[in-house]
């Protein structure tokens, strides 16, 4: 890869970089993940929530690397930054506490309802969480409104799962890029 | 930041076009063609075709970046999604649908009693159409078009109709209606060197292989082989004018180091869009201007307008394979577009049938149920990517004074105010996206949609917000888009729109800011 392709590659914000004896690579946020790559932004525990959930509501973004996508988001600069929420009516300025302040929430709720952080819960009380999430302003709720929260973590996570080539492959969508992307996302 | 006085002039031009988008890109081809020095500031980023990478999320570099707007109202004007950042502005990831206004879009208060009459009518736009579409290509079937005004017939035939389209227009043949190809600034064959279309549903990331007439294909293009100069990441602020108040002598704006410029020009295009090009005009008060510049009877910024739309989707048991075709759809129909006055409601509307519809994104296929998720949305993803359909209601909105942009309380890093805009429809609107509604899902059901849905109503395209007119009491420009207010600046884009009939807007900007560069350049010493 010559340096300028890496230099937009880092310009877009999609990708994340790691020494390793001198050479620098370039990872997709699956394989960061993979890797073990601290995150930027998000907290331990942020992660550990947006990853439970998004799991729930889209099976596979844990593995796909919701955390560091989205984590690597909210550290581009606007112009850089892939996230949907870009034209959702939210200002940059407000990404990271609208993220931070629904996983706040929602790790209130959860201990409120059941006493345990969301990896802890079973499938039938994130079931029900996730119930009060998307439809409802569940009480004690702040930041982002709930629905609203749910459904852009709900977009990133489709983001990570189905629009790749790979996701496209897997529901049985050809990709026909034009210019394919220089990582999945 | 206020704009310093002392700002050396760097440089003089005949004609300064803001924005490089659809409008400011026409203005600038046909000044430099002309012969007249042209500089155009674009506020975003340098954009290239092979920036133009085939992925959802890629596609969000495309779109709105600049200076956060504020929007209240009951329908969003959607000013994220629906402008653009970067060289070509929104016109580099539009759909390339391109109907033309109708004749009875341009006097509907004379006509019906309602919104505002456009300075000009359809005949004067015609001749402006039909150098358009036989300069950038348009392919289509106009004689399909039983609804289409008078013309020229589109240079390419129409782009293929594939299983998603045949399926749907089963339903309209059912429920008594008609459908055509829409006529699309997509190549159905190679016209004029550039490549005819793929198919493969990626307009709304930016077509790389010129095959979609984005300005980096057409006019933007040709500007700059005329000699037209484009400096990016040159984020105006202000436009000055002459003592007297008669004339605008330039523009200040500042570079991507946060150098502050100013340049002359003998005449000053703003084709930043609606939002933005009401917010430079507000933010460009001055002593003999105290409420913006062209904003002597508080006309700037009002009339804001967006195309009130639905998604109506459903689930076939034939293969739709929606992936397919281009993203703006494949067929449209527009059989009740001249009747405008209903029963409580009011407005034309048009159906855009069979988008290519791709996984992800804001009106990708996961999203078209947000309300479900786990096994059960993959399951859906399954499904719907094989045998889904979907067709999009474009609605006329009516021109209300009190939607409009205005100056925040906040400002960008410039020190220029933010842009608030506020949107609502009102009942008749309401009435008519009801019962549009109520079609669409009968026309899918016709069509053998078991349990056919409609999306959330959502704003598509901005409109209004600098209106020309006939009078300076009840109009910010004239018909070609000078300011009432100052003899050398001009507006440029859909913002000048008086109504915003029920089309997409792309084509008429070309033809209006044709007609409207034919003038400048005449007066342009």
């Amino acid at each position: 890869m010559d340096q300028d392709r890496r230099q937009f590659l880092r310009n877009t914000g999609i990708v994340l970089t790691v020494a390793v004896a001198g050479e620098v690579l370039l990872l997709s946020p699956a394989q960061a993940r993979a890797a073990g790559l601290p995150l930027q932004v998000l907290s331990a525990q942020e992660a550990s929530t947006l990853e439970a959930i998004t799991e729930a509501v889209v099976p596979g973004a844990r593995k796909a690397g919701i955390s560091q996508y989205v984590d690597k988001q909210l550290a581009a600069s606007h112009e850089d930054s892939l996230l949907m929420l870009k034209y959702l009516g939210v200002a940059q300025s407000d990404y990271l506490s609208f993220y931070q302040g629904g996983l706040r929430s929602a790790d209130k709720l959860a201990h409120a309802r059941f006493e345990k952080d969301w990896p802890e819960l079973t499938s039938s009380e994130v079931g029900m969480l996730l119930t009060d999430i998307s439809g409802t302003q569940p009480e004690g709720w702040q930041g982002p409104p709930a629905a609203f929260f749910f459904f852009v973590i709900r977009s990133d996570a489709s983001d990570v799962v189905y629009g790749t080539e790979e996701g496209f492959a897997e529901i049985g969508v050809p990709y026909m890029a034009h210019i394919a992307p220089p990582q999945p996302w | 930041m206020t704009a310093v006085k002392s700002i050396p002039v760097e440089d003089a031009f005949d004609l300064l076009v803001v924005g490089s988008g659809a409008a400011g890109s026409v203005m600038a081809a046909q000044a430099a063609r002309a012969g007249k020095r042209v500089l155009i500031l674009e506020a975003g980023p340098a954009r290239e075709l092979s920036d133009l990478v085939s992925s959802q999320i890629w596609a969000r570099r495309l779109k709105w970046s600049g200076a956060y707007v504020e929007e209240e109202g009951n329908l969003s004007i959607g000013h994220g999604f629906n402008s653009g950042w970067g060289t070509g502005g929104a016109a580099k990831h539009q759909y390339a649908v391109w109907p033309r206004l109708h004749e009875n879009d341009f006097k509907t208060k004379t006509r019906y009693g309602k919104g505002i009459d456009w300075p000009l009518e359809y005949q004067d736009l015609q001749p402006y159409y039909d150098k358009i579409q036989a300069e950038v290509g348009i392919s289509g079937d106009a004689a399909a078009e039983k609804w289409r005004p008078p013309g020229e017939k589109y240079p390419m035939p129409p782009t293929p109709v594939f299983s998603q389209g045949r399926v749907i227009e089963k339903g309209f043949q059912a429920m008594g209606m008609s459908v055509a190809p829409i006529p699309l600034a997509i190549n159905s064959v190679p016209y004029k060197g550039r490549n005819a279309c793929l198919y493969d549903g990626w307009c709304d990331a930016g077509c790389p292989i010129g095959a979609l007439a984005n300005p980096l294909v057409t006019y933007l293009a040709w500007a700059r082989e005329a000699g037209a100069e484009l400096r990016n990441h040159a984020q105006v602020t202000r436009v000055i004018h002459d003592a007297a108040g008669r004339k605008v002598t330039g523009v200040e704006y500042f570079d991507a180091e946060g150098k502050q410029h100013r340049v002359h020009g003998q005449a000053v295009v703003l084709a930043t869009f609606c939002v933005q090009n009401a917010r430079i005009l507000l933010a460009s008060a001055s002593d003999k201007y105290p409420r913006g510049l062209a904003n002597s009877n508080d006309l700037v910024g009002r009339f804001l307008m967006t195309h009130p739309s639905h998604a109506v989707y459903g689930l076939f048991a034939d293969e739709t394979l929606p992936y397919q075709g281009p993203t703006g759809g494949q067929l449209i129909n527009q059989d009740h577009y001249e009747q405008k006055l209903k029963a409580g409601a009011y407005g034309s509307y048009q159906w855009l049938i069979a988008n290519a519809l791709k996984p992800n994104d804001l009106l990708g296929i996961a999203n078209t149920r947000p309300d479900i998720y786990g096994p059960a949305l993959q399951e859906f993803m399954r499904k719907a990517a094989a045998h889904m359909g979907a067709m999009i209601f474009v609605g006329e909105d009516l021109p209300l004074a009190e939607n409009r942009v205005t100056l925040s309380s906040k400002r960008d890093q410039y020190g220029v105010p933010l842009a608030k805009a506020t949107h609502n429809i009102t009942a008749p609107t309401e009435a008519l996206c009801q019962a549009a509604v109520v079609e669409g899902l009968a026309i899918f059901k016709a069509a053998g949609a078991a349990e056919p849905w409609a999306g959330q109503r959502f704003g598509m395209h901005i409109i209004g917000g600098t209106i020309m007119g006939s009078s300076p009491e009840t109009s910010v420009t004239d018909s070609y888009g000078r300011c009432h207010d100052l003899d050398n600046l001009y507006i440029a884009g859909p913002g000048l729109f008086p109504s915003s009939g029920a089309v997409n807007p792309t084509f008429t900007i070309h033809a209006l800011t044709l007609r409207s560069a034919e003038h400048i350049v005449r007066n342009i010493p």
